[in-house]
């Protein structure tokens, strides 16, 4: 498994940051991350405090949950507290900027997730073969090397993956994949 | 228990089903042979194909993906250094350095007879083990049920994180999702915000595949450079050496039986896993050693001890999931799902109520681990193939499975949209160095963890009860100890990098 790499960390100083600045926008980031947890857990903590309870069941459906974003809020507040004296201003100033360079220099990640985010959002219209096709076919176009073989590759495995895994799942598993609204 | 061993033998040995277990056992080593893809990730794969077959045979199937996936990681991990699962860290330590030293096809042949003793070893545990303890299990009321659950959690927590908060706080966002829906008691929906898509809450099969198998899809294609170079992974000319191999295995059998006993016990723990127990089984291993030094130049006892200790964790994980019905790890939740897809209620009363279907899937063990070692030996060059696929094919068509999986389980678009969410928190998570495994086992453990809570306090409302009953308070104390002992360590090694050691 990839080991997680947080903005500017794992060596690469996109921009030429100084090292010691890109591994604190990490840091940066992982106190934003604390921050909306300790809120959204806050908020979900009296949220569950609504939930009715009914006789004989003593807790309720809102007290585990109760537990569970108190327990993570207290959690988030200690990692926020810790997190505060890593970090410096100079750190808190440059952070934009780092995580700019950090998405630039994963700009296939951040297109990929794109796609699969359009994907997602046009297979219940196009349908599963047509939708997939396309999917497949620009995400291999955008990934692949520049060669006419590649190329021809990816179209065969678009046309395999599309239409003859809707065909595989219909008729032998007898599972009927989004059909779309065309 | 022979006549249930016998049924449940009866049905593994049909053509069918053996056929299918091959092609199983064939899709979890090429599943787990390409780097960065995990053997849960196959068994995700594998599940939605499961579900039109009898529930052995289903089981069965994903049994031979569990063996086959534990012991594909080791092609990427021997030949390129390259762990093509966490839990075949530890194999790169020496069988990297042994085919670097131009012993590739002995490295190879170590992993994968050490892998199939290991295996069996855990079954052998497995079968002995499992009845007993799943007599003492129904015993247990919900009270040490829930105390279970606490320790298991900080199990995860102290063994799994880099970063002891982080690691907790993974485990308590896995719980929180598992608080989004009907509540498992009355029905009631809660945190669904009248959004249609959350209101059945978020299956954890689509949490599994979206937390595990997209984020690490995309985190795949971060450097765009390697992605576009087309390399390939493949080594020609490669002397396997196998029956040799298998008696120098053969002639250390203490520390083969070391190891598959580290790799039982830590696999039969709630939340460790393989990917802990090839570690700990080399270490082990390296401090029993007359010649720790050489440990980490390539040599035999290194590959043995780590492969073994992964192995074996599939027989230990096993061991919770029957005799408990507490999965040892996320790919033990989902043999878990399948079980429940096909009616089957898994609990302590599991070997009780379908005592055929548990000794079948021991069978199924047995068999998954021969059919293995016949397909590694056979084909461990055609293996070789596979790691030649290139990323910029492997990343769409595999997150197309995902799709097709996630979808083919309740037949929902709104799944999908909820995949998509959940793979793009994963990868930030995982971008923010989150680790990602307590997280899906929160979301597993939380429904039952919340379940036995309310179960006990319906029971009697008294809390003192908890720490009463003996089971529950040992089970409490060792939970209490769990988190001392994962500070303690976490301290020693802050302080140690502090102090430049």
């Amino acid at each position: 498994m990839t080991p997680g790499v947080t903005p500017g960390e794992g060596g690469d100083t996109p921009g030429g940051l100084p090292g010691i600045e890109v591994m604190e926008a990490g840091e940066v980031a992982r106190l934003l991350s604390y921050v909306a947890i300790l809120a959204g857990s806050a908020y979900l903590f009296f949220d569950a405090r609504a939930l009715p309870t009914s006789r004989g069941d003593v807790l309720g459906a809102g007290a585990f949950p109760q537990l569970v974003f108190a327990t993570l809020a207290l959690l988030a507040a200690a990692a926020l507290a810790a997190s505060l004296r890593k970090v410096s201003r100079q750190a808190l100033r440059g952070f934009g900027a780092a995580t700019v360079q950090w998405l630039r220099h994963r700009y296939l990640v951040v297109c990929v997730l794109g796609l699969f985010g359009l994907y997602l959002a046009v297979l219940p219209i196009l349908g599963f073969s047509l939708a997939t096709f396309g999917f497949l076919l620009v995400t291999q176009l955008l990934l692949l090397p520049r060669s006419a073989k590649a190329i021809a590759a990816a179209v065969v495995i678009a046309l395999l993956f599309s239409f003859g895994l809707n065909a595989l799942f219909d008729t032998v598993f007898n599972v009927f994949l989004p059909r779309g609204g065309i | 228990m022979l006549d249930s061993l016998l049924l449940g033998a009866g049905q593994i040995f049909s053509l069918t089903t053996l056929t299918f277990m091959l092609l199983g056992s064939i899709a979890g080593i090429v599943a787990a042979a390409i780097p960065g893809f995990t053997v849960t990730m196959a068994i995700i794969l594998t599940l939605p194909l499961t579900f039109s077959m009898p529930p052995l045979q289903g089981i069965a199937v994903m049994l031979s993906v569990y063996v086959g996936g534990y012991t594909g990681g080791l092609i990427s991990a021997a030949l390129l250094g390259i762990p093509g699962t966490p839990s075949s860290v530890a194999t790169t330590f020496d069988a990297f350095p042994m085919a670097r030293a131009g012993q590739p096809g002995r490295a190879r042949s170590l992993v994968i007879w050490a892998a199939f003793f290991g295996t069996v070893s855990s079954t052998v545990v497995l079968i002995v083990a499992a009845p007993p303890l799943a007599i003492i299990a129904v015993k247990l009321g919900p009270w040490e049920y829930f105390s279970l659950i606490v320790f298991a959690l900080t199990i995860i927590a102290s063994l799994v994180a880099k970063s002891l908060l982080r690691g907790l706080m993974a485990g308590a966002i896995g719980l929180a999702i598992s608080t989004v829906g009907p509540d498992p008691m009355m029905g009631r929906p809660r945190f669904d915000f009248g959004v249609e898509m959350l209101a059945p809450g978020l299956p954890f099969l689509v949490v599994l595949i979206g937390i595990f198998a997209i984020s690490q899809l995309v985190s795949e294609v971060e450097d765009a450079r390697a992605v576009r170079s087309g390399t390939s992974l493949a080594t020609k000319d490669i002397d396997f050496q196998t029956w040799a191999v298998m008696r120098e295995i053969l002639m250390r059998p203490v520390n083969l039986v070391r190891s598959s006993i580290v790799g039982v016990l830590i696999g039969a723990l709630p939340g460790a896993g393989g990917s802990i127990a090839n570690l700990l089984a080399y270490d082990q291993a390296k401090r029993a050693s007359k010649t720790p030094e050489k440990f980490g130049t390539g040599i035999a006892d290194g590959v043995v001890a780590s492969e073994a200790g992964n192995s074996a964790t599939a027989g230990g994980g096993l061991i919770p999931m029957i005799a408990l019905g507490i999965p040892g790890s996320a790919v033990d939740a989902i043999l878990m799902a399948s079980l429940m897809v096909h009616g089957v209620s898994v609990g302590p009363r599991l070997i009780l109520d379908h005592a055929d279907l548990v000794y079948g899937m021991f069978v199924a063990m047995i068999v998954s681990s021969l059919m293995m070692l016949v397909v590694c030996l056979a084909s461990m060059r055609l293996f070789l193939r596979v790691t030649e696929i290139p990323k910029w094919v492997i990343v769409p068509v595999v997150i197309v499975c995902c799709v097709v999986g996630s979808f083919a389980l309740n037949n929902r678009v709104t799944d999908l949209y909820l995949l998509g969410f959940i793979g793009v928190a994963g990868y930030a998570l995982r971008a923010l160095d989150y680790p990602l495994a307590p997280l899906v086992l929160g979301v597993i453990l939380g429904p039952i963890a919340e379940t036995n809570l309310r179960r006990a306090l319906m029971t009697d409302a008294d809390w003192t009860v908890f720490l009463t009953r003996p089971v529950s308070l040992l089970l409490l104390v060792a939970a209490v100890l769990s988190i001392g002992w994962a500070i303690w360590k976490h301290r020693k090694s802050t302080l140690r990098k502090e102090a430049g050691v």
